[in-house]
């Protein structure tokens, strides 16, 4: 249970920051517009990644998918943004 | 929907954890929230007189701003004011001095001191809704509370999907007074569900949104939030001082002014709240009004103007704002209720006390789960979540209705109590709490539950006795002159007060008929209706 737990606190945080980031920075107009909506959005995404965490069969397995997933996020975005396609 | 076993006992275990840890907090956070819905009908409740006494106007919020920025130059940079009427019937500032602590000043105290005058019950409960009254990091903890319960609610549901269709609205009382509880636990979780949702986002928005912003920065927003947050936050854009002195426009034109801009916006109603003004009587000075339009969802809107002459710099206004403005009012609006009219208010207060009843009915589960059906001695575990549950949760009934009772006592002049108001309410308010929780340390579970429900029933009866006694403002005459506020406060007390007798009836009855070998169970009662039954026979 704590493999699991922790991962949904350290890494979940993580994944739920690059996924509400990139939809924040893909959605049309500038990303200072979507502020307040982005916070509120990732509250609730790193809730339900939270609950997936826990549907792991053991803590590993949780830090390896968020972990892995907060990597490919955090990356495309921060590749999206160092490239300019996104702003 | 079929679910397998291994992921609905983690979702169980979670459902569990998670609910012990932060069952307490969220019990205390909705018994609170339930009240704090009712604040500005509270704030007239709270001050003695309010109703007879004159309401301030504009001219004495003008009379308290020039002396304000006069005596404190720091005013001068950024002061706050609130507009006197409605909620607060006396106008008041509050500036930040060289230290960044806020000041506030009224009429009565232009040199101004450390607290918001004339709100301390209403304070006092709110900040028990969103600290559990621990000072600094309860702000925190409650917010990490609020991410639990989110994980709580999810899990919650998840566990009870399977069987969802079948049992949502089977409510069986009988026997099986644990079934019942679980029926009465999930029916009111998964009905009051939505909004459960969205107090458990916007309650860890409204605690933790500076602190996520600051993680988040670097990783998402490239380390340019802190530029961005002024435009998406506030109306006036930032503005730096001129260095050249210009007199400012009075503040009954620029109240008049935000009142027109909002119309012409096609707003039928626009009013003046509180306002932010900067760089006063400077040339570039600039005022944020903000006020409320009833009809809206996030009715919070603001006006910028130039503070001299009364020109529009920017609106943020229902039907017409950026998605930052809509989405935080909308917020602000949907956790703490101010939208439509007294009926969604009265909503509020039912879900917000069914919320508590969750938690508490969560707890009780627990300890009934773990019941040991062939010894009337019960674990340790059980006895102490028994006795948590009851001195926390019971006891935070008692001591926020000793602390209603002590505002009113406070400010009798029979009584003669000295010293600060906001002092007193306090240590009747924790005072009271820990004799409550110690009570319910030393009793048999059972009994002390009984014990402290009855005093619980008695405290609430007794708030609108207070208030009549001390103020002469009785709920027949506030009725009868339509003063809705008091009346809504001391009937809402009253209402509490039968609430909580009925559950220590219902409680004595479970100790006396329910299933024997439990916490709640208890041998004398039991013992005391045979004799007396063998008697009758």
């Amino acid at each position: 249970m704590w493999g699991r737990a922790t991962a949904a606190a350290i890494p979940g945080f993580l994944l739920s920051a690059g996924v509400t980031g990139l939809a924040c920075w893909l959605l049309p107009g500038p990303w200072q517009s979507t502020l307040v909506a982005g916070i509120v959005a990732f509250f609730a995404v790193w809730i339900a990644v939270m609950a997936l965490a826990f549907q792991c069969r053991n803590g590993k397995r949780a830090w390896a998918w968020l972990g892995g997933g907060a990597a490919v996020s955090l990356a495309t975005l921060w590749l999206l943004q160092t490239l300019q396609w996104v702003r | 929907m079929k679910l397998k076993s291994n992921t609905l006992r983690t979702f169980t275990s979670v459902h569990t954890w998670v609910g012990l840890v932060a069952g307490f907090a969220l019990f205390v956070a909705f018994y609170a929230g339930a009240i704090t819905v009712f604040h500005h009908d509270l704030q007239a409740w709270q001050t003695p007189h309010a109703a007879q006494s004159a309401e301030q106007g504009l001219a004495d919020a003008q009379r308290l701003l020039d002396e304000t920025l006069a005596r404190h130059p720091r005013a001068r940079e950024h002061v706050g004011m609130v507009f006197p009427g409605g909620e607060y019937p006396q106008a008041a500032s509050y500036w930040q001095d060289a230290n960044g602590q806020w000041r506030y000043a009224t009429l009565d105290n232009l040199d101004g001191g450390d607290k918001m005058p004339g709100g301390a019950l209403s304070e006092l409960v709110n900040e028990l809704h969103y600290t559990v009254g621990i000072p600094v990091a309860g702000r925190y903890l409650m917010g990490i509370i609020s991410l639990l319960y989110g994980l709580a609610l999810i899990s919650g549901l998840v566990i009870h999907l399977p069987k969802l269709a079948d049992d949502l609205f089977a409510l069986r009382p009988g026997r099986n007074l644990k079934r019942f509880w679980q029926d009465a636990h999930n029916v009111i979780g998964v009905l009051s569900l939505p909004m459960h949702l969205m107090f458990a986002v916007t309650g860890a928005l409204l605690s933790l949104a500076m602190v996520v912003l600051l993680a988040l920065n670097p990783l998402a927003y490239r380390g340019e939030l802190m530029t961005a947050l002024g435009p998406a936050m506030d109306t006036a854009p930032a503005s730096s001082a001129a260095g050249r002195a210009l007199p400012m426009g009075s503040l009954a034109m620029l109240h008049a002014r935000a009142i027109e801009v909002a119309r012409a916006q096609g707003l039928a109603s626009f009013e003046p709240a509180y306002f932010k003004l900067a760089h006063a009587g400077d040339a570039n000075a600039t005022i944020e009004i903000s006020g409320e339009s009833p009809g809206s969802l996030g009715p919070v809107g603001a006006v910028a103007l130039n503070a001299n002459t009364g020109a529009v710099l920017a609106t943020q206004l229902p039907g017409s704002r950026d998605a930052n403005h809509a989405t935080l009012a909308s917020a602000y609006a949907l956790h703490f209720g101010e939208y439509g009219n007294a009926w969604v208010q009265v909503l509020y207060f039912v879900l917000g006390i069914g919320g508590a009843f969750l938690f508490y009915s969560g707890n009780l589960l627990w300890v009934e789960s773990r019941r040991k059906r062939r010894q009337a001695e019960q674990g340790r575990a059980q006895l102490g979540m028994a006795r948590a549950t009851v001195g926390v949760c019971i006891g935070v009934c008692v001591a926020i209705s000793m602390a209603f009772i002590a505002t009113q006592l406070a400010q009798w002049p029979a009584l003669r109590i000295g010293g600060d108001i906001e002092v007193t309410i306090r240590i009747a308010c924790f005072v009271s709490w820990a004799l409550c929780a110690l009570w319910a340390a030393l009793r048999p579970p059972v009994r002390a539950a009984q014990e402290l429900l009855w005093a619980a029933a008695i405290t609430t009866a007794m708030v609108p006795l207070a208030h009549g006694v001390v103020t002469g403002a009785w709920p027949w005459l506030t009725a009868m002159q339509g003063q809705w506020s008091l009346f809504s406060i001391d009937a809402g007390a009253l209402a509490m007060a039968f609430g909580f007798g009925w559950l220590a009836r219902a409680t004595a009855r479970r100790a006396r008929d329910g299933e024997p070998n439990s916490v709640w169970a208890d041998p004398r009662a039991r013992a005391a209706q045979a004799a007396a039954s063998l008697v009758t026979d």
